[in-house]
């Protein structure tokens, strides 16, 4: 099938306000976190406190997810051709129905209230299933089918699945569905982790790692069959969890720590040899993602083989906090003030080069408060001592306002230049 | 044999590997030798774009009547990155390596996303539509694009 011009064209993008609404959305989750960190500092004492599973959420679907989708609308036009249907309208309901499903679902886990609990089952669903529709609308009729969009696919259906879980989750604690919870459980945290978020920074480090940092490509064989593999380990994984065959889990548990620590090895050789002689901020919170991921999925296999609490935290602390969000926030500092270039640039508008729109200075510094505040992280984890997590809470929050102000820095220069 | 895509491709990354040299030796304010390997980087690019307009796209749209399709929007493109380059030479007449350090970070994404819709869609579509000439064209291209960046 042959695409017109618009699925190439930048008529074809949507308007800057599209992936900024979520983007200016998911910082104030962080400093949710933050807060909470601050009000309960007993909640890193183990991963089942209420407020463990509140705080997850709030940096995995209000922060990680909403970013998620706002980037997706913005960049499967560009990478796939795609051209996602509904126009603004459909934006703004999906946008809508994920802050308030994310607001409910951390309320409800936090105060284990039922009502919140169902509301935000019935809000993410609908926001979720409405923007996969979508997605898959403008995916399944785009011209052609490259390695990466079938990985970008891949985790698309991971991501499905994980909230598929959840909702039942919800329906279990809720209604009181007699289904097994920790299977459950087990079901969605690998789903959402490896079947989603995994796959998806996969996907996107394939093309966004050599074309931005100039480094040779990731090996064939790697953007060839990796996704793949996960995904098959990832199903006999989910058939011994369904099992309750323990030492089957555990030996593919193992096997998928491998393929993540493959996966992480391979980013950070392929970022050795980047050509660009000093590597830019984006390009050093890959690297120290990267590290993050490492750590954490060696932290995730000791939980496998100790009792002790502090595993499993350490674990969603490095992978969650120290992975995902490290590469999030690097990769917002190059998609934000670009869309602001080339919005001006399409309309006729002398932008200001990049730079201009987004000083490095506050940049670095913001980064610097985000390791910072990881390392608190470790520590109050570590420590369990209640003032530790407490300035911790306060580091988190910090560092996430600060990335809200350095968004909406960009998004003022631009206001600033379309009116000057 | 090879085809559009792999030819093209190649050539982008050849383009890529001359823009970090500029990069680095512009960041260690060595003026004179970035200054000429600029001027590399911009008959590099100006030969891939004249590649692209005069022998690709023409034959691409006779081929398929699509004249105010795809290749118009790349044609837009690369006057914008021609405007890029014009702004990272005069950062470098005036040895100024902040402005260049933005300019040369704005034309590389500006350039990347441009690189990424050209391979992942367009030249795909070339080989596809120009199945039958494929050997003569990537012939007539590389003579277009060699020399340059060799």
């Amino acid at each position: 099938m042959i695409p017109d011009g618009r699925a190439l064209s930048y008529e074809a993008a949507p308007a800057y306000a599209t992936p900024l609404r979520f983007f200016v959305t998911a910082p104030l989750f962080g400093v949710a976190a933050g807060v909470l960190l601050m009000l309960a500092p007993e909640l890193l004492a183990s991963r089942w406190t209420r407020g463990a599973l509140a705080i997850t959420h709030l940096i995995a679907v209000g922060f990680m997810l909403m970013v998620m989708v706002g980037a997706l609308f913005q960049i499967l036009p560009v990478v796939a051709g795609a051209v996602i249907p509904g126009g603004s309208l459909l934006v703004a309901g999906v946008h809508i129905l994920l802050t308030l499903g994310a607001a409910s679902l951390a309320w409800g886990l936090w105060a284990m209230s039922p009502v919140a609990l169902s509301l935000a089952a019935w809000l993410l669903g609908a926001g979720f299933a409405l923007f996969l529709a979508a997605a898959a609308a403008g995916l399944w009729r785009a011209p052609v089918s490259q390695a990466t969009p079938r990985d970008l696919r891949i985790a698309l259906i991971g991501f499905g699945i994980a909230i598929s879980l959840g909702l039942t989750l919800a329906m279990v604690l809720t209604q009181g569905l007699a289904l097994p919870l920790l299977t459950l459980l087990k079901l969605h945290i690998g789903w959402a982790w490896v079947g989603g978020s995994l796959v998806l920074l996969a996907a996107t480090s394939w093309i966004v790692v050599p074309m931005f940092q100039i480094t040779p490509p990731y090996p064939d064989a790697l953007t060839r069959y990796w996704a793949i593999a996960i995904v098959g380990v990832l199903l006999v994984w989910s058939g011994s969890v369904y099992a309750g065959s323990t030492i089957a889990e555990v030996l593919l548990v193992t096997v998928l720590a491998a393929l993540t620590l493959v996966y992480a090895a391979a980013t950070l050789q392929v970022q050795r040899r980047s050509r660009r002689s000093s590597p830019d901020a984006t390009a050093r919170t890959f690297q120290f993602g990267m590290l993050c991921l490492i750590a954490g999925t060696a932290c995730t296999l000791a939980a496998y083989y100790s009792d002790a609490a502090l595993w499993p935290i350490l674990a969603g602390i490095l992978v969650l906090y120290g992975g995902f969000v490290s590469v999030i926030e690097g990769m917002l500092y190059k998609i934000v003030p670009f869309l602001a270039w080339l919005h001006l640039t399409q309309d006729g508008i002398k932008a200001p080069n990049m730079r201009k729109l987004q000083p490095d200075t506050p940049v670095r510094a913001q980064l610097v408060a985000h390791v910072v505040a990881l390392l608190a992280l470790v520590a109050a984890a570590a420590s369990g001592n209640a003032w530790v997590t407490q300035l911790t809470g306060l580091l988190v929050a910090i560092q996430f306002g600060w990335l809200l102000v350095n968004v909406v820095r960009v998004v003022r220069a631009y206001r600033a230049a379309r009116s000057a | 044999m090879t085809n559009i895509t792999d030819l093209m491709t190649h050539d982008h990354r050849e383009c890529d590997e001359l823009f970090a040299r500029v990069e680095g030796l512009a960041g260690k304010k060595k003026w004179d030798e970035a200054r000429t390997t600029m001027r590399a980087l911009r008959a590099a690019i100006e030969a891939h774009f004249d590649a692209e307009e005069q022998t690709l796209f023409p034959r691409f749209e006779a081929a398929t009547g699509m004249t105010g399709g795809p290749t118009q929007v790349m044609r837009g493109e690369h006057v914008e990155m021609r405007n890029g380059l014009a702004a990272m030479e005069q950062a470098l007449a005036d040895e100024d390596r902040d402005e260049f350090a933005g300019e040369a970070e704005t034309l590389l994404i500006l350039m990347q996303q441009h690189n990424m819709k050209e391979e992942n869609i367009l030249y795909p579509m070339c080989d596809s539509h120009l199945a039958g000439e494929v050997g003569t064209l990537t012939t007539a291209l590389a003579e277009r694009i060699k020399g340059v960046t060799a």
